[in-house]
């Protein structure tokens, strides 16, 4: 019976295959793309993730986006001045339609911004805008409270959506501009940007087909790719092979320990390019006496070997750090190095009175999904750096979904934490990691080494008044070095990016640092 | 037999119910979803507006409460990740699953009956002495590790060198014993679309590729068990009284052991053979893993992770509920085939 | 009683198993491979050249080095380096230590529970005897590496890994003890049925003997010799447990690795090409669950005859045909 049925099945599925076949036509090219996660819902403005922006550049397009150098380049805004220190203004691009067939105007971008700011995930980054002013149908300013430097890194996350089609009331009487975490919104469900894709159909978790949008704005982007599908494959082993085999045509990220692999095969390219995303060890003064001299910090700085950990154990995947900016970045200072150097570790310590060294415990996050084994390795292996300066580190490893709660908590004397800064900017990571904590305010939220230097957070503070990009950058690089100096932290290495794809897949041209390739830019060979 | 049924289906329901409520205690613990959901960034407001939504706040028996009406209208709640109904769910990673075990029970079925009846009737011969050291070897090493080795072997590549290169037969020997890799070991490839939500690695040759490792392990398991199992109930029957008859009648040896010995012999080799259910299942779940198989395992390992509550009670539940249907079934068929074991069954 | 070393050893050399042990070339071997690998593991602090367990020994830069039979090994590593540049020699004996103690200790447990349960159920019988043996049917139905599986994956999420660094091995202890009992208990319930019909205990029940005396002096003894073969198997899947939990992330952390974890954290560099991170520990790991498996199947086919002569019939029996 069993058999039968089975036979069955496979009679019927190679018929359902050979009615499929023909249907796709020879000139038509399709792109398959599989990432490590997918976003679940289609509204861009629900959740705050790298998932959630790869598909709004696909569906939406920015006002302004970043380029390979992290520059800015025009995309639906075409110019932008400073009439005066608050104000940014933008004129937007004429003859831009929404999938809906809506004109895009003005009254898009202001309805936009004004949902935004209600975002529980966005309306924090969005604060320093305190109003939008249409001008005209293509003009529109935005104003901050104070000088704000970085009102273009802003714009990149402003995707204006159709203000006609998301408003009103859908037939059960929900309003369709409700944002709802994890529930079925109307926006959670449909789609109308000005992207250079359209969604076909959605699977949550499984699925996301996008189909070419035929009046797209951009005529001068080379894109070719008229069907587009997303898939989410999570296990890293899985979405190399997928790729090995021809079933997929390029996939994101490429693990650490399949590096080799893909170089070496054949008809597959690999590009890599160094990350943003810093990983450190916060070392908490609250919790361990010792962790308030910095002579002891110092030596722990000293003592662990970033060079090690990113060529032996990460295999070349991760770029070594010795502060928060990476290269590109503002606050980016090329004097700070990793200084590996046991013997003035050692020294330090000695010097702290601490020779015969103290016990603390270390907790590090442990997601299956990226590079699982790797933050148990990484943990171990600081331990062991750390014991040759008889510091003895009692380390645990928890999954993500326990991880957080005990950070909050506070709960182990050296924390792990990766931070990816959300502007592209240096001051970012002071806000976040070394700022005095404040509940009130929420800055320092992150900063479980409880370390709090005034004069570094007005430095900062100073600097993110400042509107010239020069001065600006020297006081965050100076920032950078008094950090350096007191080492609140020990930064381990950014994680690099890693991108592969099928030879015909001219992928090289549309990736960027932020990790959201630029697909609908994207020029891919047809098959034979 | 009435009775014997409601009483066994008073246990199964038991049985459920003491796992849905386990799942649930366990609930609190597993981290938090409201933190899942939310992500570090939320404030404490939005926190306990989703927990009062969610009926967090309740106590814990009304929770408990609902949670089971609902269940019993096999509605076992969304999962925290998915955002769907975990039943469906369950039935997405479900194709994934049978199919690897289908495969694998073929290969194992195919192999075992000849081998295990060889053994049986020549038990000194050379090659059932072979067999059975295999057979035991085989149920000795763990299956991920057969898994790891066929991937180092048929995936990855091993290239010998043990024998000198230069002479014609070292280099022969080391040829034979190399292998050149390339086989698939992760996934299940791009499987075809067959129906809802079912896609089957059998309708091509790229996709049996991709099954051929996942199930080459879970068989070698699987195998060495049917294989000594089918052995003993041979030995056995063989030795018995009317087989002994039947050669003395001058019955021919083949008829003897196709009709006689392994007509009698079936059936409790597949009841001994259904009560491996569990076991199975916890191989499977080691395959999954090794393999990065998309199935059942890998998934119910992946909501652990995310401390995916209703989909891990879900998971459980269903379990719990067929390993009681499949143990009914056994005891069921052990009643009709042999009174006499009915019999000692019962505890009195 | 005592015994002199002399009649001790006479006594040893006219026992069955001996005898058999001398015929039996499989044991011999089997059991010369336990004694090397058991005592390799005891041994391991005399026997490892460094301690893989202090953490100021250990070079990063000393990582993924092969073993000596592969061009680029040092001879201070004989069988190599795993990826944090431990010595692979002396992790896998330390390794098989803990894999060891999690095994003797299950299995002791295990006993404890089955045995205990298995004489309450067998002498007291009725209602108790009943509930007793359904929570058996259903523990076995589940299947105990899943029923492990299960209890180590929410015990895991619920406690979180600060739990298993600190308490790995007493709760690896615990959870494959636990999840194996009905095992023993259904074993020593029979055999417990099997005596109580017996003369002699009727004998003692009629002189007066209390309930728990007679279970405890009587029938105990004559249910320990079937325990003792269970037992040796046991041991065997008690360890196979342990390093699938391990392998699956549900076991020992990697700051105390068993051979499970060891292999575990090998896999993940397989494809780097360092195949002896996860292989050796694999082969050490076999090799021990091999060779009690063995012992095990050798020990209850000499102490278990009636399986043993029927396969002799039937020998007898084709034979027999052979010669027509």
């Amino acid at each position: 019976m069993r058999s039968f049925r089975c036979r069955f099945a496979l009679l019927l599925g190679t018929l359902i295959l050979l009615a499929l076949r023909p249907a796709a036509a020879n000139d038509e090219v399709t792109l398959r793309v599989a990432y490590n996660t997918l976003p679940i819902s289609l509204d861009i403005h629900e959740q705050l993730s790298i998932g959630v922006l790869q598909l709004a550049h696909l569906t939406f397009d920015p006002l302004v986006r970043w380029n390979r150098h992290l520059t800015f380049e025009p995309r639906l805004a075409t110019s932008w001045e400073r009439p005066d220190a608050t104000t940014m203004r933008f004129h937007l691009r004429h003859g831009v339609v929404f999938h809906s067939g809506n004109p895009f105007t003005a009254q898009d971008v202001a309805w936009t911004v004004k949902r935004l700011k209600r975002s529980p995930d966005f309306k924090a980054i969005f604060d320093p805008i305190t109003r939008v002013d249409v001008i005209d149908d293509y003009t529109v300013d935005l104003h901050t409270r104070h000088p704000y430097p970085l009102l273009l890194n802003l714009a990149t996350y402003i995707f204006p959506m159709d203000s006609r089609f998301y408003s009103g009331e859908t037939e059960d009487g929900r309003d369709k501009a409700a944002i709802v975490k994890n529930g079925n919104s109307f926006a959670s469900r449909h789609l109308s940007g000005t992207g250079p894709f359209t969604v076909e159909q959605i699977h949550p978790g499984t699925r996301i087909d996008l189909e070419r949008f035929p009046d797209y704005w951009d005529h001068d982007s080379p894109g070719n790719v008229d069907h587009l599908t997303l898939t989410p494959i999570g296990e890293n082993a899985t979405r190399v092979a997928a790729l090995l085999s021809g079933d997929v045509d390029f996939i994101s990220p490429v693990p650490a320990n399949a590096l080799e692999r893909v170089r070496r095969a054949e008809g597959v390219k690999l590009l890599t390019m160094p990350g943003t995303r810093i990983t450190m060890l916060q070392l908490n003064q609250q919790r361990v006496p010792a962790f308030r001299d910095p002579r002891v910090r110092r030596a722990m700085a000293y003592a662990v070997d970033q060079d090690a950990i990113a060529t032996r154990l990460l295999k070349g995947f991760v770029t070594p750090a010795a502060q928060m900016s990476p290269e590109g970045y503002a606050g980016h200072n090329p004097d700070l190095v990793p200084r590996h150097d046991l013997e003035k570790a050692r020294q330090l310590m000695a010097d702290a009175g601490y020779s015969q060294g103290f016990e603390v415990t270390l907790m590090a996050p442990n997601n299956r999904y990226v590079n699982d084994a790797q933050m148990a390795q990484v943990a171990l292996a600081v331990s062991a750096m750390l014991a040759k300066i008889n510091i003895k580190v009692d380390f645990q490893t928890l999954p993500n979904s326990q991880y957080w709660e005990q950070f909050d908590a506070r709960a182990a004397d050296i924390m792990m934490i990766g931070w990816y800064s959300d502007t592209n900017d240096s001051a970012n990571f002071f806000e976040y990691l070394t700022f005095c904590p404040d509940s009130r305010t929420g800055v320092g939220f992150y900063n479980a080494s409880e370390y709090c230097n005034p004069e570094v957070d007005s430095l900062v503070e100073l600097a993110n008044g400042e509107t010239d990009p020069e001065r600006r950058a020297g006081m965050l690089k100076r920032a950078e070095a008094m950090v350096y100096d007191d080492a609140p932290f020990i930064p381990l290495y950014w994680q690099n990016l890693a991108w592969a794809a099928a030879d015909r897949v001219d992928i090289e041209p549309v990736l960027n640092v932020m990790n959201m390739p630029y697909l609908g830019d994207v020029v891919v060979e047809p098959r034979d | 037999m009435l009775t014997f049924l409601l009483k066994r289906f008073i246990q199964a329901l038991m049985v459920v119910v003491a796992i849905s409520v386990v799942g649930f205690l366990l609930q609190g613990a597993l981290g938090d979803p409201i933190q899942q959901l939310l992500g570090a960034s939320a404030s404490d407001a939005e926190r306990a507006a989703l927990r009062e939504a969610m009926g967090l706040n309740d106590p814990l028996w009304r929770q408990y409460l609902h949670f089971a009406c609902s269940a019993l209208q096999l509605d076992f709640g969304d999962s925290t990740f998915f955002h769907q109904p975990t039943l469906s769910i369950l039935a997405r990673y479900l194709p994934a699953t049978a199919e690897l075990i289908f495969a694998s029970a073929v290969l194992t079925l195919l192999l075992s009956f000849p081998i295990g009846i060889y053994a049986a009737i020549r038990p000194t011969a050379a090659l059932s002495r072979f067999f059975m050291g295999v057979s035991v070897l085989g149920i000795s090493i763990p299956v991920f590790l057969t898994a790891i080795g066929l991937i180092q072997f048929f995936s990855i590549g091993v290239s010998v060198t043990l024998f000198p290169d230069a002479t014609p037969w070292g280099h022969w020997l080391n040829d034979l014993l190399s292998t050149r890799g390339g086989m698939p070991a992760y996934g299940r490839g791009n499987p075809e679309h067959v129906i809802g939500v079912w896609y089957t690695n059998f309708a091509s040759w790229k996709g049996l590729s991709y099954i051929a490792l996942p199930a080459l392990s879970l068989a070698s398991v699987m195998l060495p068990l049917f294989v000594r199992l089918i052995r003993a109930e041979m030995v056995e029957i063989l030795a018995s009284d009317y087989v002994r008859f039947a050669r003395a009648k001058g019955l021919t040896p083949a008829r003897i052991y196709t009709v006689h010995a392994l007509k009698n012999a079936l059936l409790p080799v597949i009841t001994l053979g259904g009560m491996q259910f569990g076991s199975l299942l916890a191989y499977t779940l080691l395959t999954e893993t090794v393999f990065q198989w998309p199935g059942l395992g890998l998934m119910f390992l992946d909501a652990v992770e995310r401390a995916d509550m209703p989909l891990i009670t879900t998971c459980l539940m269903v379990a719990g509920f067929f390993f009681v249907v499949i143990n009914t079934l056994i005891d069921l068929t052990y009643r009709l085939l042999n009174p006499r074991i009915a019999l000692q069954m019962e505890p009195r | 009683m005592m015994l002199s070393a002399r009649t001790w050893r006479q006594q040893v050399r006219n026992s069955r198993l001996w005898y058999r042990l001398r015929r039996d070339r499989v044991a011999q071997c089997a059991l010369l491979l336990v004694v090397v690998l058991v005592g390799a593991a005891l041994l391991a602090p005399w026997l490892a050249p460094s301690n893989p367990y202090d953490l100021a020994q250990i070079n990063l830069l000393d990582s993924e080095l092969p073993p000596f039979w592969v061009a680029g090994s040092v001879s201070a590593h004989p069988l190599g380096t795993d990826v944090q540049g431990r010595d692979l020699l002396s992790i896998i004996v330390y390794g098989a230590r803990v894999s060891l103690a999690i095994g003797f200790g299950a299995v002791l447990l295990q006993a404890f529970v089955g045995i205990s349960l298995g004489l309450l159920a067998g002498y007291r019988g009725g209602r108790v005897d009943a509930l007793l043996m359904r929570l058996a049917d259903i523990q076995l139905s589940f299947s105990t590496l899943m029923m492990a599986i299960l209890v180590s994956a929410l015990v895991k999420a619920a406690f979180g890994g600060a739990f298993y660094g600190n308490y790995g091995v007493i709760v690896l202890i615990f959870i494959i003890g636990l999840s194996e009992w009905p095992q023993y208990a259904r074993t020593v319930r029979a055999s417990v049925l099997g005596e109580k019909r017996k003369e002699y205990v009727e004998a003692a029940r009629v002189l007066g003997f209390s309930g728990p005396r007679i279970v405890l002096r009587h029938i105990l003894p004559n249910a320990l010799s079937s325990s003792l073969v269970i037992s040796t198997l046991q041991i065997g899947n008690a360890i196979m447990a342990e390093a699938a939990l391990s392998f699956l992330g549900l076991g020992m952390p990697e700051t105390e690795p068993s051979l499970g974890s060891l292999i575990k954290a090998g896999f993940d560099y397989l494809q780097s090409g360092a195949w002896w991170i996860t292989l050796l520990p694999g082969l050490y790991l076999v090799g021990l669950i091999v060779s009690m498996n063995l012992l095990g199947d050798w020990l209850r086919d000499t102490l278990n005859p009636r399986f043993y002569d029927a396969i002799a019939s039937n020998a007898a029996g084709s034979r027999q045909r052979r010669r027509r």
